[in-house]
């Protein structure tokens, strides 16, 4: 190791943020190299030093009077509405577009829409002589047909209006590893209205949860999806990442504590049963195995925690 | 949400709902470390729950919400601008503000760092504008002709009644004040939230919107300046 790696990282060594196995290769290297133990001990020094300012608490009376006075403005402000919303911070509602895997699908699926519009009125335009009231229907195949809106006859002849909407299905096919198939699957897993699709898309995602983008999404479905079923295919393949990922650790807790599906609940249960030991896990099983309603919760809560072994 | 619980104290309603954690102690605050990360993981559970409230309209949630983490927020504003009329201006401007926008908060991060965000964001705007005024004005000197820092003038109840070893530390303080107002403001923020305060450099980075390598990046440059600076005031 050199020393130049040592010295970028002393600072990380005295603050805490070094991985295990970096600490240890550090402190070998410090143990035999004199230049870089003197490093050492003037940042350690250097930590000591600026210990001595102290943080300040804030005063109570500066508490207080901050606290009223907040008080007093919370009474005359009003929530942001749903324009607010989407206008508050354009930096970061680009952000959010940017980074939203579901919103770049919707701007993916709105730009086709947009160009097949495009397209379609400019062909209708180029034709010679047609206008809008003789113009030649084109009848539209009957599985594009998702329904009649109105339909209106023009007096005094025997023509009709009729406004009919349709569908356009498209279909592709692709690798789960393209990123184009991935959007679709995501925002199917998100938005889509058919907790069928919802269930296939988290089933294929699955297989996918070494993406973050993918585990956040399912961490959303897990949370938020009003179907059981959705929910317990999200907590299924979520279950693996229990013991890597804090957020995901933290959505099966949540699941575990609040769902309103006790088999959910119970399944949360059987997922977080390799990080039992895990102090959140540990509190959590404390709180449920002696509040809980559900029995089933209480004394398998109790048997966990009765695996476990004692913390002074 | 009964009108009587938006009439109560915050103080009142805090002792009704129990006790909660503060969060944000600085570093090497006693307690195990076991009990610290299942206090945090509950508390993050909790605050979803209140924070959903406060997202449709309960106001007494996010007031709850206030009451966890205003004191750190105070706390932060206080040891960056050094004024307590400025500290309380950004407290009460980040809490207005996350209270327009709750309704937007999609969950993608904690409570917690949201409203660091908030408030190292107006924090930063401040130490850049304070910037550009000592640069314009040059620096704000006291009758002594002396920089003035709160820091400076922060009282050490632990030196008692020992003359000389008050005076030390005084010295020694406005030395390291001087030192942090030669940080970048990114540079102060990010040394202020991990020394000061305790915070994880990977929490850092995602307040100040970066990656937690650009977080020690900045930390290291920041130490660096400051031991070279103390060491030229020394």
């Amino acid at each position: 190791m050199k020393c130049e790696w040592v010295r970028q990282n002393i600072v990380l060594h005295v603050y805490d943020e070094l991985a295990d196995d970096a600490r240890y290769e550090l402190d070998q290297h410090v143990a035999r190299c004199s230049d870089c133990a003197a490093e050492l001990q003037a940042a350690q020094e250097f930590r000591t030093t600026m210990a001595t300012v102290k943080v300040t608490e804030p005063s109570p009376n500066l508490l207080t009077s901050s606290r009223m006075r907040l008080q007093e403005a919370l009474e005359t402000t009003q929530q942001g509405g749903f324009w607010n919303r989407l206008t508050f911070d354009p930096g970061v509602w680009f952000r959010q577009v940017r980074f939203s895997p579901a919103l770049a699908a919707i701007l993916v699926l709105a730009g086709f829409g947009g160009g097949i519009g495009a397209t379609y009125r400019a062909m209708s335009g180029a034709q010679p002589g047609v206008d809008r009231v003789d113009r030649t229907v084109v009848p539209p195949e009957e599985s594009n047909i998702t329904g009649i809106r109105s339909i209106t006859p023009v007096a005094g002849s025997n023509q009709v209006n009729i406004k009919y909407d349709t569908v356009s299905t498209r279909e592709t096919a692709g690798s789960l590893n393209d990123a184009h198939i991935q959007q679709l699957l995501l925002f199917a897993a998100q938005n889509n209205v058919n907790s069928g699709v919802r269930v296939d898309s988290v089933d294929l995602l699955k297989q996918r949860l070494n993406d973050s983008r993918v585990r956040e999404a399912l961490v959303y479905t897990l949370r938020y999806d009003n179907n059981p079923g959705v929910r317990s295919k999200a907590l299924d393949g979520l279950g693996s990442y229990v013991r890597d990922d804090v957020r995901v650790r933290d959505a099966v807790l949540e699941t575990l504590v609040s769902d309103a599906n006790p088999g959910l609940r119970t399944e949360a249960l059987r997922v977080l049963e390799p990080v039992r030991a895990d102090a959140s896990v540990r509190t959590v099983l404390e709180r449920l195995a002696v509040k809980d309603q559900n029995q089933f919760i209480r004394r398998h809560s109790r048997e966990l925690l009765a695996q476990l072994p004692q913390i002074d | 949400m009964p009108a009587e619980s938006c009439a109560l104290p915050w103080g009142e309603r805090e002792r009704q709902r129990g006790p909660r954690a503060t969060p944000g102690r600085s570093a090497g605050s006693d307690g195990s470390r076991q009990g610290h990360m299942a206090g945090e993981s509950l508390s993050r559970i909790d605050d979803t729950v209140l924070v959903r409230e406060a997202q449709r309209g309960d106001r007494a949630a996010f007031e709850d919400l206030v009451r966890r983490y205003d004191q750190a927020v105070l706390r932060l504003a206080l040891r960056l601008t050094g004024s307590e009329h400025e500290a309380q201006d950004i407290y009460q401007e980040a809490f207005l503000k996350a209270y327009r926008n709750v309704g937007s908060f999609r969950f993608e991060c904690s409570f917690y760092t949201w409203i660091y965000r908030i408030v190292t964001n107006l924090c930063l705007d401040h130490l850049r504008r304070k910037k550009v005024r000592k640069e314009e004005a040059g620096v704000v000197t006291n009758a002594d002709g002396e920089e003035f820092s709160v820091i400076d003038h922060a009282a050490d109840e632990r030196s008692g009644a020992n003359p000389e070893r008050d005076l030390l530390r005084r010295e020694l303080g406005s030395q390291i004040g001087k030192a942090l107002d030669l940080l970048t403001p990114r540079e102060r923020i990010v040394f202020e939230l991990k020394h000061y305060h305790g915070l994880k450099l990977r929490t850092v980075g995602e307040m100040l919107n970066t990656t937690e390598e650009t977080a020690k990046n900045t930390l290291f440059r920041a130490t660096q300046k400051l031991r070279g600076t103390l060491a030229e005031l020394r």
